[in-house]
C-alpha cells in the first residue's frame, strides 16, 4: 500500500506463511464446496474438542502463568488446521488439506510455543477479545444478501466475497489473482491471530495491519494510489463529534456528486470516441475523488485534520495520487460500467470493514489520543480500493482495482 | 463642539444615524403590528386549582428554573472560555480560512452542547419523576446529539457566508450578510411545516369541521392541520403554527387529543393556533429575528476586530460567544414580544369561539396535565415566560362582554406556540 507507517516491532507469536503459486484446478474449484465438506465437518468437531481444551488451558494458564505445552500443542494444531482448511475453503489454495494438521501447507502459521502470559489479560481474555471479534465479523461475514421484499441489506464479509470472486476467475483463468489471494490470505491472517489469542495460544493482540499480515507484499505504482503521512494522532474532541462534524463535507459531497455524475457521463463519451479522456473532465473528476477520499479519511478516522472542501492536491495526510490520463482500450470504456461490478461488490465489503475500523477507532482514540496502527492501515487499504474502484468507473483510470495489500516502490520510476 | 458637530456630519456617522432611524421605525411598526389587548385583572390562583396542585406545580416549576438558570450560567462560562482558548484547535483543521472556521463554529456548539449535558439529563429525570415525560435517558442523550447535526450544518452554512463575505467585503461583511440570513430564514419559515417529524393528517371529523370553520372566519382557508405524535416522549399536550402564505400549517401535539380535553378545550387551542396564522406570526418572527441581526452582526464585526475581523477563523469562537450573549440580554425583551403575541391569539380566538369558559378549561387542563405553575413569580417570565401565565390568560376580559376591547387588528409577527 502506501508510504504507511510500518511498525517495526517484535515478529508477530502468530505469523501466516504465504508459499501458495496461485494456480488454480478448475474442477477443484468448481467443486470446491463439496470437496470441503468432509474437512469442515472434522473442523467442527476438532473444535468441540478445541471448547474443553481451552477451558482446561484457562485454568492451568490462570495458575501457572504459562499454557502447558500439551495444551498449547493441541491449539496450535488446531489453529493450524482451521487455516488450513479456510484457505483451501475460500481458494487461498489449491491442494486438499491434510487432516491432522501439520505444517507445510501452501498458507501456513507459525505459532511461536508458549510463553508467559499476563494472568489479568488471560483472566479476562473473553472480555478483551470483543473488539478483535468484531473486527473480525467485517473479516468473515455473515455471507451477506439483500432482502428485496424488506429492501434490507446485510453486511458481506470481505472474505466470501474475495472468495466469490475468486472462484470465477479461477475457473475463467485456471488461477487466482495476486491480489484476491493476498486479500484472502490476509484475512485468514487475522482470524489466525484471533483464534490464537481466543484460545491462549498467545498474548500479543490480534492485530489487523496488512503491512505486516501476510509477509513481503508486492511493490505497485497504481495510476491512483494512496499517500499516507498520517502520524495516528487522535483529537479526542474532533473524534467524538467526529460523524456530526463531517455532515457539512457530507452535504457538499452529495452536491459535488451531482456534477461529478454529469462529468463521468460527457466523460464516457469523450472517452469512447477519443480513446482518451479530456483534460478539463479528467482534472474535475481526479479532484472530486480526491475529495471524497479525505471525506472519508475523515470521517473513518483515518486521518485527523478537517479537510478542505476543494480536493486540493497536497492538502491533507492521507492523499490520493491520480496520475495524469493515459489512453484506454475503448472495449473496456464501452463496457466499464459491467467490468465495475466485481469491484464493486467488493468495495461493498470493504465498506464494512471500514465501519467497523471506525466504530472501534472511535472508542481507541476517545481513550488513547492516538488511532491503532493496525485498524488505521486497514482502513487505508479499504480507502484506496473505494478511491480505485471509483477511478475505473469515472474512467481516471484504465487499470482495474487492485484488490490487496501492497506496498509503494522504494525506487523511484524513470 | 466643533469637533462633534464635524463628526456628526461625516457620511459614515450620517449615515449610521439614518440606519438607527430607520430600525427604530420598523421595530415600532412591527410592535404596533400586533393589537394589544386589555390587562387582565388580579385573580387568586386558589379560584381555579387545588392548593396541592398550585404546591407541586411550583415545586416542579423551581427545579427547572434554576436548573436553566445554571445551565445558561455555565454555557457563558465555556463559551468564554472558548473565546480565550478555542483558536487552538485551529491545528485540527487542514482546510482553509472558511473550513476552519467553519470547524471551530462547530466545535464551539460542541463543547456547549457536552457542558450542558448535565442539566439537561437533569431535567429529563425531573420530568420523569413527574410523570411529564418518559424518554429514557439514553434515548434523550442519542436523539440530542443527533439533533446537534442540523445545529452544525447551520452553523457551518452561517459561517461560511459571514466569512465568505468578510473576505472580499472585509469589515462590512454584516451589511451584505444580513439580508442573506434573513432570506435563509425566510426559506426556513416557508418549509418548516415539512420539517416537522413524525407528522400525520388531522382524523377526527369533528375537529376537521371546526377547523375548517375557524379558517373561514378567520380568513385563512387552505390551513393544513398536522398531528404530532409525541406521546412516546412526553404527556405534556402543546400545539404549535408554522408556515405563510401556501404552508400555513398548524400542528396539534397527540397529547392534546387524548381524552383528558373535551372537544370544545381542543377547539379553543385550535382557534389560538389559527389566530396565529391570521395574524402572520411565523412571518413577523422573522422580522424580529432580522432586527436583532442588524446590530448583533455590527457587534460582532466590532468585536471580533482585536482577532482579526470574521475574515480569521480565530476570530469565530469571539463570535460566538458575543451572539449567545447578545441573545440572552434580548431575550427579556423578545419574551415581552411573545406575550404580547401570544395574548392577542387568544383574544382573537376568544373573537372567533365565543367560547370562554372553554378556553379557561383549557388553560387549566394545559397547565395541570403539563404542570407547568399558573403563577409563577413576577421575575421567571422575564426569562423563560414567551407566554402570558395561565392566571394571565384565565383571568383576561372577553371581548364583548364591555370589560375591554382590542386595538383593532392588524397581521402580526411570532409563531405560536399554545
Amino acid at each position: 500500500m502506501e508510504q504507511g507507517v510500518l511498525a517495526v516491532a517484535a515478529p508477530r507469536p502468530v505469523r501466516l506463511v504465504v508459499s501458495d503459486d496461485m494456480e488454480r484446478g478448475r474442477g477443484s474449484v468448481f467443486f470446491r464446496l463439496w470437496f470441503a465438506l468432509p474437512f469442515l465437518l472434522w473442523l467442527a468437531l476438532w473444535a468441540l474438542a478445541a471448547f474443553f481444551v481451552v477451558i482446561a488451558n484457562w485454568f492451568a494458564t490462570l495458575f501457572r502463568g504459562t499454557s502447558p505445552r500439551a495444551l498449547h500443542g493441541f491449539l496450535a494444531r488446531f489453529i493450524r488446521f482451521a487455516v488450513h482448511v479456510y484457505a483451501y475453503f475460500y481458494l487461498g489454495a489449491e491442494p486438499l488439506p491434510r487432516f491432522d494438521g501439520r505444517p507445510g501447507y501452501p498458507i501456513d502459521v507459525e505459532i511461536d510455543p508458549p510463553l508467559r502470559q499476563n494472568r489479568w489479560t488471560v483472566g479476562f481474555r473473553l472480555v478483551l477479545v470483543v473488539p478483535a471479534l468484531i473486527l473480525l465479523s467485517a473479516f468473515v461475514g455473515s455471507g451477506g444478501g439483500f432482502n428485496g421484499s424488506s429492501g434490507e441489506v446485510s453486511s458481506f464479509g470481505l472474505l466470501p466475497a474475495a472468495a466469490f470472486l475468486a472462484w470465477f476467475f479461477a475457473l475463467a483463468r485456471g488461477r487466482a489473482p495476486r491480489g484476491l489471494r493476498d486479500l484472502i490470505a490476509y484475512a485468514i491472517s487475522y482470524s489466525a491471530q484471533v483464534w490464537a489469542y481466543l484460545l491462549l495460544a498467545t498474548d500479543r493482540y490480534p492485530s489487523s495491519n496488512p503491512l505486516t499480515a501476510i509477509g513481503p507484499l508486492p511493490a505497485r505504482e497504481d495510476p491512483v494510489r494512496l499517500e499516507l503521512r498520517d502520524d495516528l494522532r487522535r483529537n479526542r474532541l474532533t473524534v467524538f463529534f467526529r460523524l456530526l462534524l463531517a455532515f457539512p463535507h457530507l452535504f457538499w459531497l452529495a452536491l459535488w456528486g451531482i456534477v461529478a455524475l454529469g462529468a463521468t457521463i460527457a466523460n464516457w463519451f469523450a472517452t469512447l470516441f477519443a480513446g482518451t479522456s479530456p483534460a478539463g473532465l479528467h482534472g474535475l473528476l481526479a479532484r472530486y475523488l480526491r475529495y471524497q477520499l479525505h471525506v472519508g479519511a475523515y470521517l473513518y478516522l483515518i486521518g485527523n485534520p478537517f479537510p478542505g472542501f476543494t480536493g486540493e492536491r497536497g492538502s491533507y495526510p492521507v492523499e490520493l495520487h491520480v496520475a495524469e490520463r493515459t489512453p484506454q482500450n475503448r472495449w473496456t470504456v464501452g463496457f466499464r460500467l459491467v467490468l465495475a461490478l466485481p469491484a464493486l461488490l467488493l468495495v461493498f465489503a470493504y465498506g464494512t470493514l471500514l465501519f467497523t475500523v471506525a466504530l472501534l477507532g472511535w472508542f481507541a482514540s476517545l481513550f488513547t489520543g492516538t488511532m491503532p496502527l493496525g485498524l488505521r492501515n486497514a482502513g487505508a487499504l479499504a480507502l484506496r480500493y473505494t478511491a480505485q474502484t471509483y477511478g475505473y468507473l469515472f474512467l481516471v483510470s484504465g487499470a482495474y482495482p487492485y484488490s490487496g495489500p501492497n506496498v509503494a516502490p522504494t525506487t523511484p520510476s524513470a | 463642539m466643533r469637533r462633534l458637530a464635524s463628526r456628526l456630519v461625516r457620511p459614515a456617522t450620517l449615515a449610521l444615524l439614518a440606519g438607527g432611524a430607520l430600525w427604530l421605525w420598523a421595530a415600532v411598526t412591527l410592535w404596533n403590528a400586533t393589537a394589544s389587548v386589555p390587562d387582565a385583572p388580579s385573580l387568586s390562583p386558589e379560584r381555579f386549582f387545588s392548593s396541592s396542585f398550585l404546591e407541586s406545580s411550583a415545586s416542579f416549576e423551581r427545579f427547572l428554573v434554576i436548573d436553566g438558570l445554571l445551565a445558561i450560567v455555565t454555557l457563558v462560562c465555556v463559551l468564554v472560555l472558548y473565546a480565550r482558548r478555542g483558536h487552538h484547535l485551529m491545528r485540527e483543521s487542514a482546510a482553509g480560512r472558511i473550513g476552519t472556521g467553519m470547524l471551530l463554529g462547530m466545535l464551539g456548539f460542541g463543547v456547549v452542547w457536552l457542558a450542558e449535558l448535565p442539566f439537561g439529563l437533569a431535567a429529563v429525570w425531573w420530568g420523569r419523576r413527574h410523570g411529564v415525560s418518559h424518554q429514557g435517558y439514553v434515548e434523550w442523550i442519542v436523539n440530542s446529539f443527533l439533533g446537534l447535526g442540523s445545529t452544525f450544518l447551520f452553523i457551518a452554512l452561517a459561517l461560511a457566508i459571514a466569512m465568505g463575505l468578510a473576505g472580499p467585503l472585509r469589515r462590512w461583511w454584516w451589511v451584505a450578510a444580513t439580508p442573506l440570513f434573513v432570506g435563509l430564514a425566510l426559506l426556513f419559515a416557508f418549509v418548516s411545516p415539512y420539517l416537522a417529524p413524525d407528522t400525520s393528517p388531522l382524523r377526527e371529523r369533528g375537529l376537521i369541521a371546526d377547523a375548517r370553520a375557524l379558517e373561514r372566519s378567520e380568513g385563512v382557508e387552505g390551513t393544513r392541520f398536522r398531528v404530532e405524535d409525541v406521546d412516546r416522549y412526553t404527556t405534556a399536550p402543546n400545539a404549535e403554527a408554522r408556515g405563510f402564505g401556501p404552508t400555513r400549517t398548524v400542528i396539534l401535539w397527540n397529547t392534546l387529543l387524548g381524552k383528558d380535553f373535551k372537544h370544545s378545550e381542543i377547539r379553543a387551542v385550535l382557534a389560538h393556533e389559527v389566530a396565529h396564522l391570521a395574524h402572520d406570526d411565523p412571518l413577523k418572527s422573522v422580522g424580529w429575528m432580522a432586527l436583532f441581526l442588524i446590530p448583533a452582526a455590527a457587534l460582532i464585526e466590532l468585536l471580533t476586530r482585536s482577532r482579526g475581523g470574521l475574515a480569521r477563523p480565530e476570530a469565530v469562537p469571539v463570535a460566538l460567544l458575543v451572539l449567545v450573549v447578545l441573545q440572552l440580554l434580548v431575550t427579556p425583551f423578545f419574551n415581552t414580544v411573545s406575550r404580547r403575541v401570544e395574548a392577542s391569539a387568544d383574544w382573537s380566538a376568544l373573537e372567533a369561539t365565543h367560547e370562554p369558559a372553554a378556553a379557561r378549561a383549557a388553560f387549566r387542563r394545559l397547565s395541570t396535565t403539563s404542570k407547568s405553575s399558573p403563577d409563577p413569580p413576577a421575575w421567571t417570565p422575564i426569562l423563560y415566560g414567551s407566554h402570558p401565565t395561565i392566571m394571565q390568560r384565565i383571568g383576561r376580559p372577553t371581548p364583548g362582554n364591555g370589560s375591554g376591547s382590542a386595538e383593532p387588528r392588524r397581521r402580526s409577527p411570532a409563531p405560536g406556540r399554545c
